[in-house]
């Protein structure tokens, strides 16, 4: 029974790791941006919601709030870090440092007002309800699923089907095509971020209802939606979201055979075996050297 | 005030030869590793062992940690050779974390959490270097040594290669250059840089723990080389000694409270490398960008 | 009159389009034999095919009649085939002396093969030929148009290779710098070095080539003496049909 209700908890991680991860395969997908700093919007997206509940804020509101600092803070990085540094020059390398930078800088400021503890709000959705003898499942665990489907639902058909989302997906392949769509590289980018930040708000949210926060959960964020897209193929959205899935269960199920220190190592033991066996991932194309 | 200055310079020393080794990777070889403290850190470990099992012998624990940390400097060259750019980051941040994990589980090893303790102050070949001056001077001189090997090896073909595959991967190799044989030099170079800081490390705190050798390590080694500037001689040193420096002068600043110290240097390098990376992308001894 | 580099059947798929298909070519010693098409035609992948920089699906490359497929590309560089890239790849942060000096060490090693002395000589020598003397200490990436050119053949004259590949090696250069240009591959070809080159403008071509080998997705349509080649009706629509 152990085994199932790690798959449970799993199956819940797991749900919200696949949407920050798609988050992240949506803007580098869109734009080549090797968006870093995607785990410092979930943190205050996190830290926002915690915010609105102290200040005794409904959680729609709250959640609201969070949506705002999340979009706000991906369309502010947009403008004010990644287009400055690619108009002159654009290397990998730049962008990544000036994101790593922008890591450093939210977790200090969250550890400055919030404190370095975990903090994390009860509310009556974490109860737990045995469903099975010895199985448990608390109201947030559908919660996560149906909003994780909810949003992959729409998100796909919003993609596939309005002009926006045709261009976000041929922005970075075919500029011709946005140009014959009349649509502005420049909007689609930012749409790009906007989108993408948006879908590291339900993590966050639920993840400050569920296991807390703590300012590192950023960087353990970034490197799960790095470890994803990875694991998934970067750039490719499908990938990065069944990889976040298979990682957040990965995760959990080590607990059921190792210590709980080993949880966060299982995944990455994953990633360094895609690394170096199947560099292009799940669903990418051959990116290889 | 002398005794914490000794102190002070010795950390300099030290975190001056980790930045060094790193800049090897980062500022010649365009190898981006965020797995620095992992190498640091083997090197602390072996050295560790060595004057605990052993002898207190510096040389004989700066051999060991070099070799330890050379060898499984191959655990990081192995994707520098599959992957590209993007993916070498994210691989050397995996290798991180997996680090941390193993640093802190392998209590048989390493000591865990705890860590190991009672480093005897170092020798060598049975002359004392207890006292802190004359610890000061062997790790000044091994980060001149350090210096003097790059700036030897930078000015020299195998320079020039590393260099050129920096700058362009298929040129390089258009021109002859073995870019795997590069790339596994280079981190082994860069490895056993490191790990010999690790063998000083133990010496200076005479304990080590898991603490030291955390990502948190590897970005701060990072940020040292990139602010000073990546890929030239002098930038690394600056970079080390303004970080260094800064934890010392926020304790100057009146009102902020010595518990903050930690977050506000952050901060601050955090900022400074964001807005190196918008105004002066190759550091603060590099060349501006466009300057003619 | 034998091959010096030979390629048979060479292939080359990505996804399903065949960027190379079939082709065989042989490049004579000793002359230049220039590689024309509408873009797309498959003209870069061949270089990187005989480079080592992509394997092919099919075919094979022999130099000298020593099979040289699918050899890493710093092994088919040893073997004396030196290459430029259309969009140069100069070493952008490295100076003008160390890109050429760069281009005269083969071993990757710390020590290299063959005299120091000689090797500066030979780097010196490039670059007086290609007038970059005076800008030998500037970084790569502060040159102007026309001096990244003769940048990328300097490297490629300090190399010693006896073929060479080039990708569009004179195109956007001043009437000056193109005349400059010529005569350098002139000399390098009474030197007796086997020159491959792709290049777009026909009036370059016929100022230089010896042979034309005229290449179309991936095909090779027609080889043979310039003046055949460019007065065939059906290939000019080919060429300018494409462009236009």
């Amino acid at each position: 029974m152990l085994v199932l209700q790690l798959l449970v908890s799993g199956i819940e991680t797991g749900a919200l790791y696949a949407l920050t991860a798609a988050g992240f395969a949506l803007i580098f997908g869109a734009t080549r941006i090797f968006h870093f700093a995607h785990g410092a919007t979930y943190a205050l997206a996190g830290y926002a919601f915690v915010f609105a509940s102290r200040l005794g804020l409904t959680w729609p509101l709250g959640g609201l709030l969070a949506l705002l600092v999340a979009v706000g803070f991906g369309l502010f990085l947009e403008a004010a870090v990644y287009r400055p540094i690619q108009r002159h020059h654009g290397a990998f390398f730049t962008i990544f440092v000036a994101a790593f930078g922008v890591v450093i800088v939210v977790q200090s400021l969250i550890e400055l007002s919030f404190g370095r503890a975990f903090v994390a709000i009860s509310t009556p959705l974490t109860r737990a309800h045995e469903i099975l003898p010895g199985l448990y499942i608390a109201r947030v665990f559908w919660l996560a699923i149906v909003v994780a489907s909810l949003v992959f639902v729409s998100l796909g058909a919003f993609l596939a089907r309005t002009r926006a989302g045709i261009g976000l997906r041929a922005l970075s392949e075919n500029p011709d095509l946005l140009r014959a769509f009349g649509l502005s590289a420049r909007r689609l980018s930012a749409l790009a971020f906007a989108l993408g930040s948006a879908l590291a708000v339900p993590g966050a949210v639920l993840g400050a209802a569920t296991t807390g926060l703590s300012p590192a959960v950023g960087a353990h964020v970034m490197l799960i939606s790095l470890a994803a897209s990875v694991v998934g193929g970067i750039g490719s959205l499908r990938g990065a979201a069944l990889a976040g899935l298979l990682l957040g269960i990965v995760e959990t199920l080590v607990v059921a055979f190792l210590d709980t220190q080993w949880s966060e190592a299982a995944g990455f033991v994953v990633l360094f075996v895609f690394i170096l066996f199947r560099p292009s991932g799940l669903f990418g194309a051959a990116v290889a050297r | 005030m002398i005794a914490y200055l000794l102190n002070l310079a010795q950390l300099a020393a030290i975190f001056g030869l980790l930045s060094v080794s790193l800049n090897i990777l980062i500022g010649y070889g365009g190898i981006f590793s965020v797995a620095h403290a992992v190498f640091f850190g083997l090197g602390a470990y072996a050295g560790a062992h060595v004057a605990l099992d052993l002898a207190p012998d510096i040389l004989l624990a700066a051999l060991a940690a070099a070799l330890i940390a050379g060898v499984f400097s191959a655990l990081l060259a192995l994707p520098a050779l599959r992957v590209r750019g993007e993916y070498f980051v994210i691989a050397s941040l995996g290798l991180q974390m997996l680090a941390t994990t193993v640093f802190t589980e392998a209590s048989d090893v390493t000591g865990g959490l705890g860590g190991l303790v009672g480093i005897p102050p170092p020798t060598l070949f049975g002359v004392s270097l207890a006292d802190p001056l004359v610890f000061l001077l062997v790790c000044l001189g091994a980060l001149a040594l350090a210096l003097a090997v790059v700036r030897l090896l930078m000015r020299g073909s195998f320079g020039r290669a590393l260099m050129a595959l920096r700058d362009s991967e298929s040129a390089a190799e258009a021109l002859g250059k073995n870019v795997p044989l590069l790339k596994t030099l280079a981190v082994l170079l860069g490895g056993a840089g490191a790990g010999i800081a690790g063998a000083l490390f133990a010496f200076q705190e005479a304990f080590v723990n898991v603490e030291s050798f955390t990502l948190d390590q590897s970005v701060l080694i990072m940020a040292m080389v990139i602010i000073g500037g990546a890929g030239t001689l002098a930038g690394p040193l600056i970079g080390t000694v303004l970080l260094l420096a800064l934890p010392a002068a926020l304790t100057f600043i009146p009102g902020l409270p010595p518990t903050d110290i930690g977050a506000v240097q952050q901060l601050i390098y955090g900022l400074a490398m964001t807005l190196l990376m918008i105004f002066r992308p190759a550091g603060l001894a590099g060349r501006r960008a466009g300057q003619r | 009159m034998s091959a010096l580099l030979s390629m048979r059947g060479l292939t080359r798929r990505f996804g399903g389009i065949a960027a190379v298909d079939g082709v065989d070519l042989d490049l004579a010693p000793g002359i230049i034999t220039a590689l024309i098409g509408p873009n797309g035609a498959g003209k870069t992948t061949l270089f990187n095919l005989i480079t080592g920089h992509l394997t092919p699906d099919a075919g094979s490359v022999a130099l000298a009649g020593h099979m040289i497929g699918r050899r890493a590309p710093h092994h088919i560089a040893r073997l004396g085939i030196a290459r430029s890239f259309q969009d140069l790849r100069l070493f952008a942060r490295m100076s003008v002396r160390d890109n050429v000096l760069c281009a005269t060490e083969p071993a990757s090693w710390f020590w290299q093969p063959g005299g120091k002395a000689a090797r500066k000589a030979r780097a010196e020598r490039a670059l007086a030929a290609t007038g970059l003397e005076a800008l030998a200490r500037a970084d790569a990436a502060d040159l102007a148009y026309a001096e990244r050119k003769f940048l990328s053949l300097a490297r490629i004259l300090a190399t010693g290779a006896r073929i060479w590949l080039l990708d569009e090696p004179a195109s956007g250069l001043d009437p000056a710098s193109r005349a400059r240009f010529s005569a350098l591959l002139r000399d390098a070809v009474a030197d007796g070095v086997t020159i491959c080159l792709i290049e777009h403008n026909l009036d370059i071509v016929i100022e230089l080539a010896d042979r034309i080998a005229f290449l179309d997705q991936g095909r090779k349509l027609a080889e043979g003496d310039p003046a055949t080649i460019l007065a065939d009706p059906h290939l000019a629509a080919i060429y300018f049909g494409e462009r236009a």
